[in-house]
């Protein structure tokens, strides 16, 4: 159950940055930080006594605006230019840290978990809140991946990235259309560190542990489907809890890296890619 | 090359003048940022030059960095410990060279992948010594690792690091002036292209990444002696980023760019640490400025110093050594071959036979397989079935740069020269080809070599004689011109030429049509020509391949082939 948890949180952690990676070809490495916004953001909710629900619209409102902000400042103008889109968002993710520690300090900050008790899950007791999660997580990535397929905002976007100057010939806003998928993708991590908050310890450098292992999920799945990024995230998700539980963590965590470097050598287009 | 030694002796004696001036705390700081300089060096050879990002040299530093650790704490004060440094540095390169050549071999990009591989790569290395205590000393580090034999004080180690990064511009220098250098520019621009000019392109760019390994090597050396201390953060990630962005801010596009950027971000974080607490929120700001506004970096700012100015002393040239080809005439069998890609046969049971020299035109409407044709001979598309024999010798393996190397050349249908690079420059990479050992590139004497036919050529097309002009500036039609002309000098034994022709003027045509024709005989070469064009088909062949789907469909002279009834067919769509 901890296995599923663990893979489930990290699809939600990688949807949003695979939204980014796969339709823009932009690669943030600033994602995680925007993790550390939503989860910050979380926190200063329930600093203030507000219910743990009003952090989700806060989130999205903070990593909306912020996104906006950096998608018209650094985005745009660097589109086809995937090395300095790569350094920009890297002196990004920079600041927001610094920023972050400077406003909240570099302390862990530790929440209350919003819905406590435990459910009995085929015998065993599970913490709700994870439940919660879980189920949660699922449903929304199915949402997703259906309305993709089938809302015609969803075909857009597959034009925009098949043949962009088609989509613009044929009267598709592809500039409004990108940024849009931006803000929502960066919307994402932000309800993510939302919903991971009340379980880790938050703190500023947070986002590099998860945008790390995003990207290796990324390379492991492939680009452009649900199925992979399902699968990529089953595998360095599971791999890395099962080594951590027989071993430690560093060896669940160095499994994962000798497996990224393998992909990223061998198959780099992901698991399903035909060779 | 004179002056690139002359400017690094007037560069080492501004630094060694320097610790005078600003006292014993700067002295420290300053060879700490020579150092990362160092390091920042090699990866404006690989990003700058050879077009492919390392974003985990803190893998080759922190290795180098624990090797010189150990060895300053075992055997202090033996006088062969200095031996030892210079080996830790060389493992630091060999292992880069290593790596480069396992993931470069068999891939033509040098997209993120690479980058990534490099990244993952310095984390695990943080993991092994972060965790590896009885090694390395695991979180806290090696601690108290003395200095260098004789040199213990502050000043003493600057001026070691002063020679180092000193030393590491000449030689940087003498890199990316060498012929080597040349080709590492020009495979950031056109990998593929280099490859079909024999040069073995992943050899090429592992020698940028073993290069940059064994900067990123001496600078962990010295490390180790300068810091007294060398802990897991010197191989991780962080490091590794902040060479980039020095590099980066810097300018990597030229020599002295990363050390610029290593300097100049060093002395503000230096000077800012101290005083203001967001400091790294400053730092943020200006390499994201740098990024957006400055693609060149802060070198970008200043000029570009013109080489030579135009024909104040005219280089010597020197004569190019020939080519070690077989002798006797060319002969090329193609038998059965099919290529299959999906659900579409590109290629179906292709037979076609070349027995002395001459001039062949492939044709047949789109779609027949006349480019692909080319594209299975050079190694570029693979066949399924099938053999090809060339000089009585079966080809099983191709590969671009190895069928250039058997005299098989190459012009394709798009123009492709290295547009950033000068036409001599352009010129020289073809004329190399085949010619120059891997030894030879580092010799800078390669850049002045001639031909006799480079000679001839120059003199029927005049543009080509202004050397020091880009290839971007030039018009399209003396672009298809230069490419000939490349494939030309390097004189191979079979041409293949995708529409030599394709959108010149019928002047421009008629003296395409003569220097093949010129070549062919000089030479004794043996030319294969796709043409669209029948009234150059009719001119220049001596024989023509008409291709359908993929095989064969007739062959013979124009007349033959013009009175073929299937040829007819094919082109008129009658094939019921």
């Amino acid at each position: 159950m901890n296995v599923v948890y663990e893979v489930t949180t990290l699809v939600v952690i990688v949807l949003g940055l695979a939204i980014v990676f796969g339709f823009l070809g932009v690669m943030n490495l600033a994602h995680g930080e925007f993790i550390a916004i939503g989860a910050y953001t979380a926190y200063a909710c329930q600093a203030r006594g507000w219910p743990y629900l009003t952090a989700i619209p806060a989130a999205c409102l903070v990593c909306g605006a912020l996104a906006l902000l950096v998608e018209r400042v650094l985005i745009r103008p660097l589109y086809q230019r995937p090395f300095d889109t790569m350094l920009a968002t890297w002196g990004l993710s920079l600041l927001l840290r610094k920023t972050v520690e400077l406003v909240y300090g570099g302390g862990y900050k530790s929440l209350v978990v919003p819905l406590s008790g435990s459910v009995s899950v085929l015998g065993a007791p599970f913490p709700a809140y994870r439940v919660l999660l879980i189920v949660l997580s699922l449903a929304g990535t199915s949402v997703l991946v259906v309305w993709y397929r089938r809302s015609p905002t969803g075909a857009r976007i597959k034009a925009m990235v098949g043949n962009p100057e088609l989509a613009q010939a044929v009267g598709l806003r592809t500039g409004r259309l990108a940024r849009n998928t931006f803000v929502v993708g960066t919307c994402l991590a932000g309800l993510a560190g939302v919903m991971v908050a009340p379980l880790t310890p938050v703190q500023p450098y947070m986002g590099l542990d998860y945008i790390l292992k995003a990207f290796f999920v990324l390379v492991v799945g492939g680009l452009g489907s649900a199925v992979g990024l399902v699968s990529g995230a089953g595998l360095i998700g599971g791999v890395e809890s099962a080594m951590s539980a027989i071993v430690d963590r560093t060896w669940g965590y160095s499994t994962v890296l000798l497996i990224a470097i393998v992909f990223l050598w061998l198959r780099p287009r992901g698991i399903f890619a035909r060779v | 090359m004179g002056s690139s030694l002359a400017s690094s002796a007037a560069l080492l004696a501004a630094l060694l003048v320097l610790p005078q001036v600003l006292g014993e705390f700067w002295a420290f700081q300053l060879a700490l940022y020579f150092l990362y300089a160092v390091a920042a060096l090699g990866i404006g050879i690989c990003w700058g030059r050879a077009g492919f990002l390392p974003l985990g040299q803190g893998l080759f530093f922190g290795l180098s960095a624990y090797l010189s650790g150990f060895a300053l704490l075992r055997f202090a004060d033996s006088w062969w410990l200095l031996l030892l440094l210079p080996l830790a540095a060389l493992a630091s390169g060999l292992l880069a060279y290593a790596i480069g050549l396992l993931v470069f071999r068999g891939r033509t990009e040098s997209g993120p992948y690479f980058a990534l591989i490099t990244l993952a790569l310095s984390l695990f290395a943080f993991q092994v010594a972060n965790t590896w205590n009885g090694m390395t000393g695991g979180y806290n580090g090696l601690k108290g690792i003395p200095g260098l034999p004789a040199l213990d004080s502050f000043a003493a180690t600057y001026y070691v690091a002063a020679v180092a990064l000193a030393a590491a511009v000449g030689a940087v220098w003498w890199l990316v002036e060498s012929p080597l250098g040349v080709l590492w520019r020009a495979l950031a621009q056109n990998e593929r292209r280099v490859g079909f000019f024999g040069h073995d392109t992943a050899q090429l760019k592992a020698i940028a990444f073993g290069a940059s390994g064994i900067l990123a090597g001496v600078a962990g050396a010295l490390y180790a002696p300068q810091q007294g201390l060398v802990t897991p953060e010197v191989c991780g990630f962080v490091l590794s980023a902040d060479l980039v962005i020095w590099t980066a801010v810097g300018g990597r596009g030229r020599i002295l760019g990363p050390v610029v950027g290593a300097v100049a971000i060093g002395v503000l974080t230096a000077e800012l640490r101290g005083r203001i607490g967001w400091w790294e929120i400053v730092v943020a700001t200006i390499f994201i400025g740098v990024v957006l506004a400055l693609p060149g970096g802060l070198m970008g700012l200043l000029p570009v110093r013109r080489q030579r100015s135009r024909g104040a002393r005219a280089p010597v040239l020197l004569p190019a050594p020939p080519r070690q080809l077989a002798g006797g005439p060319v002969t090329l069998a193609i038998e059965d071959v099919s290529s299959i890609a999906g659900e579409v046969r590109i290629l179906d049971g292709l037979s076609l036979a070349i027995q002395r020299p001459g001039i062949y035109c492939l044709i047949g409407p789109n779609g027949a397989g006349k480019t692909s044709t080319f594209n299975m001979l050079t190694g570029e598309l693979p066949a399924q079935r099938g053999t090809v024999t060339l000089d009585g010798a079966r080809v099983g393996v191709r590969t671009p740069h190895g069928m250039a190397r058997r005299g098989v050349g190459r012009k394709f249908q798009i123009a492709s020269v290295f547009p950033d690079l000068t036409l001599d420059d352009n010129l020289r990479i073809a004329l190399w080809s085949g010619r120059a050992s891997l030894r030879d590139l580092l010799r800078p004497a390669l850049r002045r070599w001639d031909s006799a036919l480079l000679a001839a050529l120059r003199q029927r097309f005049t543009f080509l004689a202004d050397g020091l002009r880009a290839a971007a500036a030039l018009s399209h039609g003396e672009r298809q011109v230069l490419e000939l002309a490349m494939a030309l000098i390097g004189e191979p034994r079979l041409l293949l030429l995708d529409e030599p022709s394709g959108g010149l003027s019928s002047e421009e045509t008629q003296r395409v049509i003569q220097v093949i024709r010129w070549a062919r005989q000089t030479l004794g070469l043996c030319v294969v020509i796709i043409e669209h064009d029948m009234a150059m088909v009719k001119e220049l062949a001596d024989h023509v391949f008409v291709l359908h789907q993929g095989r064969l469909l007739a062959e013979g002279d124009v007349q033959t082939v013009r009175a073929d009834r299937r040829v007819h067919d094919i082109y008129v769509g009658a094939s019921s």
